[in-house]
């Protein structure tokens, strides 16, 4: 098999690889050729210089290397070639396994104004809004009737490009035009749609697992809340510390009827924006996910072997109620940023680095002393997951785990999590997305007043 | 480096001191020269870095003589295949010449010489499975 992808991921396919007894072929740029994923695997192939565009998403050399190789099967990973519906099908074209969904299903996930309506259809809920907006009189007489404030939102859009928040009526046209043309501008797509702004809610998925013979479970949800401004996630925890019983099964039961609806197969996720109870669809992610080991934790799967095992055509082979959760696991993301500079990212030699360990602690990562943190790719070093019996359990053995952790060379966001952990927020499971830009804007106006105080 | 009480004699220590402080620079190629002892020390230029190899080397030229040698690498991933008549080691390439291809989702993607020079090491085998960057000839440009 070979893994399409690089740092601790790659490694972590590896490893599930291992496991099986499944040889692979690892891929890499030209600045990641002292890495740990490139010495773990079987083979290692060179695909190109460190910028992504020239390596990781080079698709003709990646394709080469697999049949080079004699790789029957692609894992992509999370990122990089991961929802890339052409990539998936360029895969089948040379008799190539991707492991994942079917093509047609990443695309209509992949265009969230496709996702939304199909899921409407399979009487998922959604956030009240808009098909396609053809012009800005469709727009204000959408607004009118779901009441502002709205969001306009890029139909391909990610990572915030392309998405306005309209407060008021007069604010619309401007917003409308701006949101159209950065995503022209972004993805050569400028269609935008309409959406009710949910203020503050939590960020809930659920994960799912499908084979390729319609049998679908789910493994619970997760909330993901703690997120940075740049609504990069920070913190996950599963289970989700405050929904009600209800909901949550509600939840889990919608998450399993999309899954059928769209035939979908392989690992994914579902994305839900929450407002009390009342949960909207968002969007779903046709991968595996960074924080899918808060799962595993809690339901002692192995995701990674399970995505494998279906992609080779098997059976689930349980059901759902031969699944149970037990405990209750959280996850950081240590990323080689500068929390206190919007977690501007730094590269560099990591000069000395020990990881925790000991009972429930599991840490997911590829660096070491002296490894190099490269400027082209993602920024996070390493995923530090803490389990417990109970999620005090938890918090507390993560707040050990994090002390004991030592990174020297770059930045790295050990303190910010430290200090969300203790909040009484956090401890009560009483946060939302709001909660970490403001606690990140009380630190700032604190480390003025303090710095004020000094020249004073 | 700290070690500068390295006994002259210790021509390993030295080499990987060497090494140690060339790593952190950009130079392609560093020569030191001491009682006639000779250490030289390169990455293998890429191709479009013949510019950059050709100045280095003409830095440290003084006072013997160096031979320009370039490495080929391939640039994409693919199967090496000789072309015909194969090229063999030692031969004389009078200008630019195709040495090999690379094959590739079933495109033969042409390895040329890029002027003239003698073919001093063929690197791998007829058939290997190649990746970006791997050193296919060492060409001695005299």
């Amino acid at each position: 098999m070979l893994i399409a992808n690089r740092g601790e991921i790659a490694l972590r396919i590896n490893r599930a690889c291992q496991e099986l007894g499944v040889k692979t072929v690892a891929i890499f740029s030209e600045a990641d050729r002292e890495s740990l994923h490139v010495r773990q695997a079987d083979e290692a192939f060179c695909v190109g210089p460190g910028p992504v565009a020239r390596s990781y998403l080079n698709i003709p050399n990646i394709i080469s290397t697999a049949l080079v190789t004699g790789c029957d099967a692609i894992h992509p990973g999370y990122g990089f070639m991961a929802e890339n519906a052409r990539f998936a099908s360029i895969c089948a074209d040379h008799g190539i396994v991707f492991i994942g969904p079917k093509p047609e299903v990443i695309a209509a996930m992949g265009d969230k104004a496709t996702a939304k309506r199909v899921m409407k259809e399979a009487g998922v809920a959604t956030t009240p809004g808009t098909d396609i907006l053809s012009s800005v009189d469709e727009a204000r007489k959408a607004a009118g009737k779901i009441g502002y404030p709205v969001l306009i939102k890029a139909t391909a859009g990610g990572g915030g490009k392309g998405m306005r928040v309209v407060e008021k009526p007069e604010d619309l046209e401007r917003s409308f035009h701006g949101a159209s043309s950065e995503a022209e501008a972004s993805f050569k797509d400028g269609r935008v749609y309409m959406e009710k702004l949910i203020r503050d809610p939590r960020h809930i998925e659920v994960q799912v697992l499908a084979d390729e013979f319609g049998n679908v479970v789910h493994l619970g949800e997760r909330d993901c809340s703690v997120q940075k401004p740049s609504h990069q996630k920070l913190i996950e925890e599963a289970p989700a510390p405050a929904l009600s019983d209800k909901a949550r099964r509600a939840l889990h039961e919608m998450a399993i009827k999309a899954c059928k609806h769209v035939k979908y197969s392989n690992a994914g996720t579902l994305e839900f924006l929450a407002d009390g109870d009342n949960v909207y669809f968002m969007e779903m992610n046709t991968r595996i996910q960074v924080e899918h080991p808060v799962t595993e934790m809690v339901y002692s799967v192995d995701l990674v072997k399970e995505q494998i095992r279906i992609a080779s055509g098997e059976k689930l082979g349980y059901v759902q109620s031969d699944l149970a959760l037990r405990g209750h696991a959280i996850e950081c993301r240590i990323n080689a940023e500068d929390a206190s500079n919007n977690f501007a990212p730094e590269a560099g030699t990591l000069t000395k680095v020990v990881f925790p360990g000991g009972p429930g602690i599991r840490v997911d990562t590829h660096v070491f002393s002296g490894a190099q943190v490269p400027p082209y790719y993602d920024s996070m070093i390493a995923k530090i997951v803490a389990f417990g019996a109970t999620r005090d359990a938890a918090i507390a053995r993560m707040e050990r785990a994090l002390r004991e952790t030592v990174i020297e060379g770059v930045h790295t966001t050990i303190d910010e999590c430290l200090v969300i952990l203790a909040t009484p927020e956090f401890r009560a499971g009483n946060y939302n997305i709001g909660f970490l830009p403001r606690l990140l804007e009380t630190q700032a106006a604190d480390a003025a007043l303090a710095a004020a105080a000094m020249t004073a | 480096m700290s070690d500068l009480q390295t006994p002259p004699g210790d021509i390993a220590a030295r080499v990987r001191r060497l090494v140690e402080a060339f790593v952190e620079t950009d130079l392609i190629r560093v020569r030191v020269e001491r009682d006639g002892e000779r250490i030289e020390i390169g990455r293998p230029p890429m191709r479009q870095d013949h510019a950059q190899v050709a100045e280095a080397v003409a830095l440290a030229a003084e006072p013997v003589p160096v031979r320009d040698v370039d490495v080929v690498k391939a640039d994409l991933v693919g199967i090496f295949r000789l072309s015909r008549p194969a090229p063999v080691e030692g031969d004389l390439l009078e200008g630019d010449r195709e040495l090999a291809y690379v094959e590739a989702l079933g495109i033969r993607n042409p390895v040329r010489s890029r002027g003239a020079g003698r073919i001093a090491a063929i690197l791998c085998k007829d058939g290997d499975a190649v990746d970006y960057g791997r050193p296919l000839f060492e060409l001695d440009r005299g």
